[in-house]
C-alpha cells in the first residue's frame, strides 16, 4: 500500500474540487477549499516520511537519530497558516456579500439577474 | 452557466486531466523510502550550529527565516483585510452594549457552562504560552502556541459574555500584540543589520543544549510570532463579534 498516501491526497484533492463544483453555498464553497488544501498537507508530510525514522524534535533521542523531513514539515505549518487566516478573509467577504444580497447562492449573484 | 453544464465541462477536464494525474502517481517516489537530502542535511547541521532540539523551528526561525517573515506580513495582511472588509462603515467605534440578535432573548449561560470555562480558559492560555516559550525544545511553537492561546480567548467569551470579554481584553490590546509581534520580528532582522551581518542573521549567543534561551534569536522572532499569531486570532473573533450585535439607531451594519 505504498501508493496509499498519494491517493488520499489526490482524493482529498479531488473531492474538494467536485464540492466546489456543485457548491450552492458560499461558505460550503469555503469549506471545500479547506478540503482541497488538505491534500496538500497530506501530500507534503508523506513526501518527508521515511520508514523507522523519529520526529525531527532531537529532545529525548540524541541528534543522529533517522528522523523524517523536517523542511516539509515547516511548509506545512507555513501551509495551515496561510490557509487560516484566507478562510477568515473570505468569510468576512462572506458575511458582507450576505448583507448586501441577502443571500450566499452564487446561482442567485449573478449581476445580469438582478 | 447552468449547473449542468458547469457540470459537463468539469467532467471533461477532470478526464482530460485524468491521465496525467494517473502518470504522476505512478511516477511518485516509494512511500517512506526515497532520499531527503535537504531535511538530512538539516538535521546533521542544525542540532550542533543552533543548539535547538526542534529541527522544524529550526527550519521556521532561522534557516529560512526569511520566508517566516513574509508567512507573517502575509498573516497581518489578511487579518487587516478581514477587519476592515467587517468593519465597513461602522468604523473603530465598539461599543459595550450587550450583543442581541434580533429580537431573539438571551438565555441566561448555565452555571456549569462559566465554572467549567472559569477553569479550563486560565489554563488553556497557560499551556499555549508553554508551547509558544519551549518552541525550540520541544513540538510547537510561536504559531501553533499563538492559535492555543487564541482558542482561551474564546473559552473566556464562551464563559464570560460578551461585556465581560470586552473589558479583560481589550481591542488596542489585541492591536499592540498583533503589530507588535510582526514588528519584533522584523526588528530583531534589521538589529543583525546593526551589527554588520545580514537580515536576521543568528548574532545573539547561542545558549546552553535544552535551555529555553537557546539558539540566539530563534526564541525572540518566535516570542515575537507567538503574540502575532494570538492578537491575531483575537482580532479575528473580536470582529466576528461584533458582527453578531445589532447595529444602533443610524449605525451602518
Amino acid at each position: 500500500m505504498s501508493a496509499l498516501p498519494w491517493l488520499v491526497a489526490l482524493w482529498l484533492f479531488a473531492i474538494g474540487f467536485y464540492g466546489m463544483m456543485t457548491s450552492r453555498h458560499y461558505v460550503h464553497l469555503i469549506g471545500c477549499l479547506s478540503v482541497m488544501q488538505s491534500g496538500t498537507y497530506v501530500l507534503l508530510l508523506a513526501a518527508g516520511f521515511r520508514w523507522g525514522a523519529g520526529p525531527p524534535i532531537f529532545s529525548d533521542h540524541p541528534p543522529g537519530t533517522p528522523a523524517v523531513d523536517p523542511v516539509v514539515q515547516a511548509l506545512v505549518l507555513t501551509d495551515i497558516v496561510v490557509g487560516a487566516a484566507v478562510t477568515a478573509l473570505l468569510l468576512a467577504l462572506a458575511l458582507q456579500l450576505h448583507k448586501r444580497r441577502g443571500t450566499l447562492d452564487p446561482e442567485e449573484l449573478k449581476p445580469m439577474r438582478r | 452557466m447552468s449547473p449542468r453544464a458547469r457540470g459537463i465541462l468539469a467532467t471533461l477536464a477532470a478526464l482530460a486531466l485524468a491521465p496525467g494525474a494517473l502518470a504522476v502517481l505512478r511516477a511518485m517516489p516509494a512511500f517512506g523510502d526515497h532520499p531527503l537530502p535537504y531535511g538530512d542535511a538539516v538535521n546533521r547541521i542544525a542540532p550542533a550550529e543552533r543548539i535547538v532540539s526542534n529541527m522544524v523551528t529550526a527550519v521556521n526561525f532561522d534557516l529560512r527565516g526569511f520566508d517566516t517573515l513574509g508567512e507573517e506580513v502575509m498573516l497581518l495582511a489578511a487579518v487587516v483585510g478581514t477587519v476592515v472588509v467587517l468593519r465597513g462603515s461602522r468604523g473603530e467605534g465598539v461599543g459595550d452594549r450587550p450583543a442581541t440578535c434580533g429580537d431573539r432573548p438571551i438565555p441566561p449561560r448555565s452555571e456549569a457552562v462559566v465554572l467549567l470555562c472559569r477553569i479550563i480558559a486560565p489554563l488553556t492560555l497557560l499551556y499555549g504560552l508553554y508551547v509558544v516559550l519551549h518552541a525550540q525544545l520541544t513540538p510547537g511553537g510561536g504559531f501553533q502556541g499563538g492559535a492555543i492561546i487564541g482558542s482561551g480567548l474564546l473559552l473566556v467569551w464562551v464563559g464570560e459574555g460578551y461585556n465581560a470579554w470586552r473589558r479583560l481584553v481589550p481591542g488596542v490590546v489585541l492591536h499592540a500584540l498583533e503589530g507588535g509581534g510582526a514588528g519584533l520580528y522584523a526588528l530583531m532582522g534589521f538589529g543583525a543589520m546593526l551589527t554588520g551581518a545580514a537580515f536576521l542573521t543568528n548574532v545573539l549567543p547561542l545558549g546552553e543544549w535544552g535551555s529555553i534561551l537557546s539558539g540566539g534569536v530563534i526564541p525572540v522572532v518566535n516570542f515575537g510570532v507567538g503574540l502575532a499569531v494570538s492578537g491575531a486570532f483575537g482580532m479575528l473573533f473580536l470582529e466576528f463579534l461584533e458582527e453578531t450585535r445589532e447595529p444602533k439607531d443610524g449605525e451602518e451594519p
